[in-house]
């Protein structure tokens, strides 16, 4: 040890400085996720002298400006999962089957246009997707299927959709083309069909990264604002059928937060909706990150 | 053939059957899509006109244009890439050629890939308890600066740190075998080439934060705003926020509808332009590449 | 098909990636149950040629062929034939090892099973069948459950052929199969290939090699095919200088 440190140059003081600096961004940019986790904590555990966790979670009563209030988190958090669950219908299959068209089918001319498309309509501004489901989609599902509101679980999840697809479809490619050419190669020189290789080799040996795709667009679609506070209708409500209109927490957070008093037993809820929220999209992410690790090493 | 009971009709119907589907499924997205697009242009681009870009909002905004708000909006992004781009560089260079690899790179990488998954509203949060109430900034172009900044920081991270290792190690060993010491080698050959490739990860990560939304509601943004921001603690208006605003809060939402859909192009042609310009610049850097 | 006659006729093979034209005029018979090498310096066109046989060439972009290639009396580039139904005529081992990342009986099982096998007493059979023809059953016998990637490089090759074998094939291709393998495996290949019962080809750029496991060898350059003839004198007394020189090591 003492031979190694000998070796070791000296550091000029500028080298030192930058070294500093660059250690020091380095805390930000990991300190910020337990400043993210503190703020949100210390802001939420206020609720608690008004409501106790229990309820918080389990009561589907969300009356927050009412006297006296009832924050019950229940349908909030029941309306996240449904147009998540609702959107990932869609956007699997829908996503996936782009990958592999992308993958297996587009042949190289028409992938190099299609790809970079897809990545460009990842980026279109959620608020954009948002207005288009207000201002198109619902008057159209309204009119056509005779609603009294065409701002529903469909219409949300239909948007959100159209948002993870893009993100879906271009990580799925990703993940197709890599699997190795000359095993695919070993299964058509076994008589295999195109089909029958991609189902019976490209897919299960991309499994991973198919699955790290479909996660990381329906966390995606979980965290997503605008389009469901746009879209889903705002009421607060555990629905019935996918007509029916939902609050998700993301919008009632951003509904709610601009009208709130700093401070107020309301303010304290939205912030325990936000520390909710964000613990659900960490596991998403641990868990497609998991998948990753697992994915590289196989 | 038909050996074991499959006969290659079967299979080929099958075959037909199953990319008949999945032709179908990608077609499908790409038509909506498609449609979606055309459908923008077609009734954004009536609305937009020179007056229209270049003008303030007039009578309750059913007339009028959106200037304040496009100035908003890239005040907000470029002032959000003055937080981002020095903290996001400096963090990738450290992890990136400074870090040893071990327990403590895999907590930091670990947690700059979670926050880029952390849905943006709740930097929203963060921003409002944070840079409006604890810091007392307040409602103004600052916190939302701010907020955006520490939204996009990770993206920008993860995009440098992805491009400083791409440069070979061979660079780094070439500088350090002629006597320069680390900082020399960073700055002088890893920077210069890894530099464009940093930067194409900062202006997909500004798209991103003109295009946001829920961040800026409580933290920036105001409905309407009658001057030019006086300084950095004024409220100013943003493009998604007067698109969210003239569609769901306006007092005359039908008839505000042109002015929204002449937002929603504009914001588009503005976030899809800086990300197509960055797509353009990285296939022109892998193409050129030499190494 | 006549009985000792050729399984495979190739007449006036042109091929073409995009505007390089890869095989000029080649015509050759392969003779049933024996071993024909194809060598030559690379780039020749002898992989091209092998991979024309099983279809494989398919998939490039830009190709395109005239000529004729008749595989058990059936033109193979006839419209009403199908390149599915010919690989399971023709079976192909690779230069690299590629097993499918599953286990050993299920890469074994793969190609049955693409054609509706399901039973697992024939699958047994089939999979014990296979190991044994391609001289790996002994090795594995315990493990058929193990991941085939666990498995030596060797070992993982002598897999791959039987899976190929295990769709019971009339011919058997292989592109420079023991490359990527070290010389006891790569003898262990070339003892399986002398011994097989099955109609194989194989491109090998080891003149020892074409010489030790072949009965037949065809050279190639620059695309054509410039002699074909029994190993025996194509080693001893070449008819053409240029493989004289090849087979004797002066085109480098």
């Amino acid at each position: 040890m003492s031979e190694a440190r000998l070796l070791a140059p000296k550091l000029s003081p500028t080298e030192k400085g930058f070294r500093l600096f660059f250690l020091a961004a380095a805390i930000v940019a990991l300190g910020q996720m337990f400043l993210i986790a503190l703020f949100l904590l210390n802001e939420a555990a206020g609720l608690l002298a008004t409501a106790p966790l229990g309820d918080f979670l389990f009561s589907k009563d969300w009356y927050p400006t009412y006297e006296p209030p009832e924050f019950g988190a229940l349908a909030l958090i029941v309306g996240s999962v449904v147009v998540t669950i609702g959107s990932s219908l869609i956007a699997t299959p829908v996503g996936l089957g782009l990958a592999i068209y992308l993958a297996f089918l587009a042949g190289r001319r028409k992938r190099e246009w299609i790809k970079p498309a897809v990545e460009l309509m990842a980026g279109v501004p959620s608020v954009v997707l948002g207005f288009i489901g207000l201002a198109v989609v619902a008057p159209f599902l309204q009119d056509v299927l005779d609603l009294p509101t065409g701002l529903n679980v469909l219409n949300a999840s239909f948007i959100l959709a159209l948002m993870a697809i893009p993100s879906i479809a271009s990580l799925g490619e990703d993940a197709l083309a890599a699997v190795p050419r000359d095993v695919l190669d070993a299964s058509y020189a076994l008589g295999a069909t195109r089909w029958e290789t991609i189902w019976k080799v490209a897919i299960p040996a991309a499994m991973s990264g198919l699955s790290t795709a479909v996660i990381l667009g329906l966390g995606r679609a979980l965290g997503e604002t605008l389009v469901v506070l746009m879209v889903a209708g705002g009421a607060a409500q555990i629905p019935t059928s996918i007509f029916d209109s939902v609050r998700p927490m993301t919008a009632t957070l951003a509904a709610e937060m601009g009208e709130t008093a700093i401070g107020s037993a309301h303010y304290h809820a939205l912030f325990a909706l936000g520390a909710v929220l964000f613990v659900l999209t960490l596991a998403f992410n641990l868990l497609a990150y998991w998948l990753g690790v697992r994915w590289r090493r196989g | 053939m038909a050996l074991f009971g499959y006969s290659l009709k079967e299979r080929q119907t099958r075959e037909l059957l199953a990319l008949g589907v999945i032709r179908f499924l990608g077609g499908s997205f790409l038509a909506v899509m498609g449609a979606l697009v055309v459908y923008l242009v077609y009734r954004g681009g009536s609305a937009i006109s020179w007056d229209f870009l270049t003008e303030y909002p007039r009578d309750s905004m059913t007339a009028g244009g959106i200037w304040p708000a496009i100035v908003g909006t890239f005040g907000l992004a470029a002032g959000s890439m003055l937080v981002a781009i020095p903290l996001g560089f400096g963090a990738a260079i450290y992890l990136a050629e400074y870090a040893r690899p071990g327990p403590l790179l895999t907590v930091i990488r670990l947690g700059v890939n979670n926050l880029a998954g952390v849905p943006s509203v709740v930097f929203g949060l963060f921003g409002l308890a944070v840079f409006v109430s604890f810091l007392g900034f307040g409602r103004s172009l600052l916190s939302g600066c701010l907020t955006l900044g520490v939204l996009t920081l990770p993206t920008v991270t993860a995009a440098a740190e992805e491009a400083l290792r791409q440069t070979p190690a061979s660079f780094r060993e070439a500088a350090l075998a002629l006597g320069a010491n680390r900082w020399q080698a960073i700055r002088q050959v890893v920077l210069p080439a890894a530099l464009p490739g940093m930067l194409t990860g900062a202006i997909l990560a500004l798209g991103r934060a003109a295009g946001e939304t829920a961040p800026i509601i409580f933290t920036a943004s105001a409905a309407l705003t009658l001057n030019a921001p006086e300084s950095v603690f004024s409220e100013v208006m943003a493009l998604p926020t007067h698109i969210f605003n003239l569609a769901t809060n306006g007092a005359h939402i039908a008839a505000t509808r042109p002015q929204q859909f002449g937002a929603c192009l504009t914001l588009i042609v503005l976030v899809l332009g800086l990300s197509l310009f960055a797509l353009i610049i990285r296939a022109r850097l892998r193409k050129g590449r030499k190494w | 098909m006549v009985a000792g006659g050729p399984i495979i006729e190739a007449r006036d093979v042109d091929f073409y990636y995009g505007a390089f034209h890869a095989l000029k005029g080649v015509s050759l018979d392969v003779a049933a149950k024996e071993t024909t090498a194809l060598i030559g310096p690379s780039g020749c066109g002898k992989s091209t040629f092998l991979k024309l046989l099983n279809r494989m060439n398919d998939f490039v972009p830009g190709a395109r062929l005239s000529g004729e290639i008749k595989v058990a009396g059936r033109s193979i580039y006839g419209s009403d034939s199908d390149p599915v139904s010919i690989r399971r005529l023709v079976g192909m081992v690779f230069q690299r090892p590629n097993p499918f990342p599953k286990s050993i009986y299920d890469n074994i099982c793969y190609g049955p099973r693409l054609i509706g096998a399901r039973k697992k007493a024939d699958l047994d059979v089939l999979v014990e069948k296979a190991l044994k023809a391609a001289a790996l059953w002994d090795d594995v016998k315990d493990k058929l459950t193990k991941s085939a990637l666990d498995l030596s490089g060797g070992q993982q090759q002598r897999v791959c052929i039987a899976r190929a074998l295990a769709l019971s094939p009339e011919i058997l291709l292989m592109d420079e199969p023991t490359s990527a393998l070290d010389p006891i495996a790569t003898a262990k290949v070339e003892e399986w290939i002398k011994e097989a019962d099955l109609s194989i080809v194989i491109v090998t750029h080891n003149m020892q090699q074409a010489a030790r496991v072949s009965e037949h060898t065809a050279f190639f350059y620059l695309g054509e095919l410039v002699e074909f003839g029994p190993t025996m004198e194509i080693f001893t007394r070449p008819r053409e200088r240029r493989t004289e020189n090849y087979i004797t090591g002066r085109f480098g």
